[in-house]
């Protein structure tokens, strides 16, 4: 499988915050997601794989070439950034002009289908629209140049469920070409459980984790105990631990192994959401 | 380009209504009165021009304008091609203005319409060139804050010099005779000069 996105030991450094060294490959045909708490560099790195920031150092390779302000590239992606968008006067149908002169394959046909799919108004300013069409508006805009990468920065954020599973489903349909990926990032971790092939954990700058969706939930898991029983837990099968007003959350790295040897405690398969918390919050093992 | 200025005509296409009466006014008013319509081009350009950036900042366009094909090199020069098309078409309109209003008022004056239209044509120019850099660089609000200090710094050493020089006879007839074409050049050196230096901060800004 080749890789769309290659990012080699990217260093990008503000006055509080640094993100990196990073390194990352993403392979065609898939889902990424990137997760990660807010201010965990996800959208430092989305950013500066768009070229939007500048990096410090390394290499970031989009379709295997050198990104920079590079034609090529930008005809193949499509883009959603977090609150950044035309501005609120522009209706659907001056960004359907607009967008004409600038990508060279931007269909308009498939622009007011998916304007019509989404029930979205054509001739009313952007400022007349709640967020979910704002969102669903991006959406259709970003996909209507046929892109082959999708970089999508908080996508559903701030979405109703109903509208949320509508996106999500765009997404699944988009990615069934082979040759199409999306890398998104997202807090909303749940729909990520859905739709993602494979999850990419950020947390302060760095990439904590990297691995196949099924993987990660088969992998990982939970283990629940009382105050009392903690100590019976051995110290090197407790990767981070969380203490409660019952007991202990433990995060535990080898399940099914740990299943058998832990057969009187609740070991549950783990979700993104408290995979994240424990990751982060949670208190190492001594 | 032309998708860039597209986006910016459509911009301000939502603010015609306010010019429109605003120049209903004006012309009301320079019937009745000796008002001189040159001010009208800079006037409606740079309102209606400055407007584009605040829309522009407000909802974060740039970050998502320079993922899009050439939008680092296009942004830029956008703004000030759609810039000069709405001060020809300013200027356009406020020279018509001018020639109706005195016919009408029977004081038609050509050559003082040509000459303040052209002086007209060069402070905008001059107060675009100086005040996009300085936006691009640093945002809109301090852009505006930079427009103003130049246009009342730039119009207060302009009245002091003319009043403490001594301008020479010759020099005063040879500027009368070549104003027109000095205006033009210097105009558009000044404006490729701005060009050049905004395209650059543009170049290796981050958003």
């Amino acid at each position: 499988m080749k890789n769309v996105i290659e990012i080699k030991d990217l260093v990008k450094k503000y006055e509080k915050f640094e993100l990196g060294r990073i390194n990352l490959e993403i392979p065609s045909g898939c889902i990424i997601g990137l997760i990660g708490e807010n201010g965990a560099g996800k959208t430092t790195l989305i950013k500066s794989i768009l070229n939007i920031i500048k990096k410090e150092q390394g290499s970031i390779k989009l379709f295997g070439q050198e990104i920079g302000d590079n034609n090529l590239i930008q005809e193949e992606i499509g883009v959603v950034l977090d609150n950044s968008f035309f501005p609120e006067l522009l209706t659907a149908k001056d960004i359907n002009s607009t967008m004409k002169s600038i990508y060279s394959k931007w269909d308009e046909k498939l622009f007011r289908k998916y304007i019509q799919d989404f029930n979205l108004p054509f001739d009313k300013a952007i400022k007349t629209l709640s967020k979910g069409m704002r969102k669903k508006l991006e959406i259709a805009t970003a996909l209507s140049h046929h892109p082959k990468l999708l970089i999508l920065d908080e996508p559903t954020s701030g979405l109703d469920p109903v509208v949320r599973s509508e996106v999500l489903d765009i997404f699944l349909n988009f990615i069934k070409d082979e040759e199409h990926t999306i890398l998104l990032s997202t807090h909303i971790t749940s729909d990520l459980e859905h739709i993602a092939d494979q999850i990419v954990f950020i947390d302060k700058g760095k990439i904590l984790l990297h691995k196949d969706r099924d993987e990660l939930l088969e992998e990982y898991g939970i283990l629940k105990c009382s105050l009392n029983e903690f100590s019976m837990i051995m110290p090197e099968d407790i990767m981070q631990y969380k203490k409660n007003k019952y007991g202990y959350e433990i995060l535990i790295g080898d399940r099914n192994k740990l299943l058998k040897k832990y057969a009187n405690f609740v070991i549950d398969k783990i979700t993104l959401e408290e995979l994240m918390v424990l990751m982060i919050k949670g208190e190492k093992s001594c | 380009m032309l998708g860039f200025i597209k986006k910016d005509l459509f911009l301000i296409k939502g603010n015609m209504k306010a010019v429109g009466v605003m120049l209903v006014v004006l012309i009301g008013m320079a019937l009745f009165q000796d008002i001189n319509l040159a001010f009208l081009p800079s006037f409606i350009s740079v309102v209606l021009f400055l407007s584009t950036f605040s829309y522009d900042e407000y909802n974060k366009w740039d970050s998502y304008a320079i993922t899009l094909p050439n939008g680092r090199k296009h942004v830029v020069g956008a703004k000030y091609v759609t810039t000069i098309i709405l001060l020809l078409i300013s200027v356009a309109i406020a020279s018509i203005l001018s020639i109706v209003i005195g016919i009408v008022r029977n004081q038609l004056n050509l050559e003082e319409i040509v000459g303040t239209m052209g002086g007209s044509i060069f402070a905008v120019i001059l107060l675009i060139s100086i005040t996009y850099p300085i936006i691009f660089k640093f945002g809109n609000e301090k852009g505006r804050i930079a427009m103003f200090v130049i246009t009342f710094l730039g119009v207060s050493l302009f009245t002091i010099l003319l009043k403490s020089i001594n301008i020479p006879k010759d020099m005063i007839s040879f500027l009368e005779q070549y104003s027109m074409i000095l205006i033009i050049i210097v105009s558009i050196l000044i404006l490729i000069g701005s060009y050049i230096l905004s395209k650059h901060i543009y170049e290796k800004k981050e958003f």
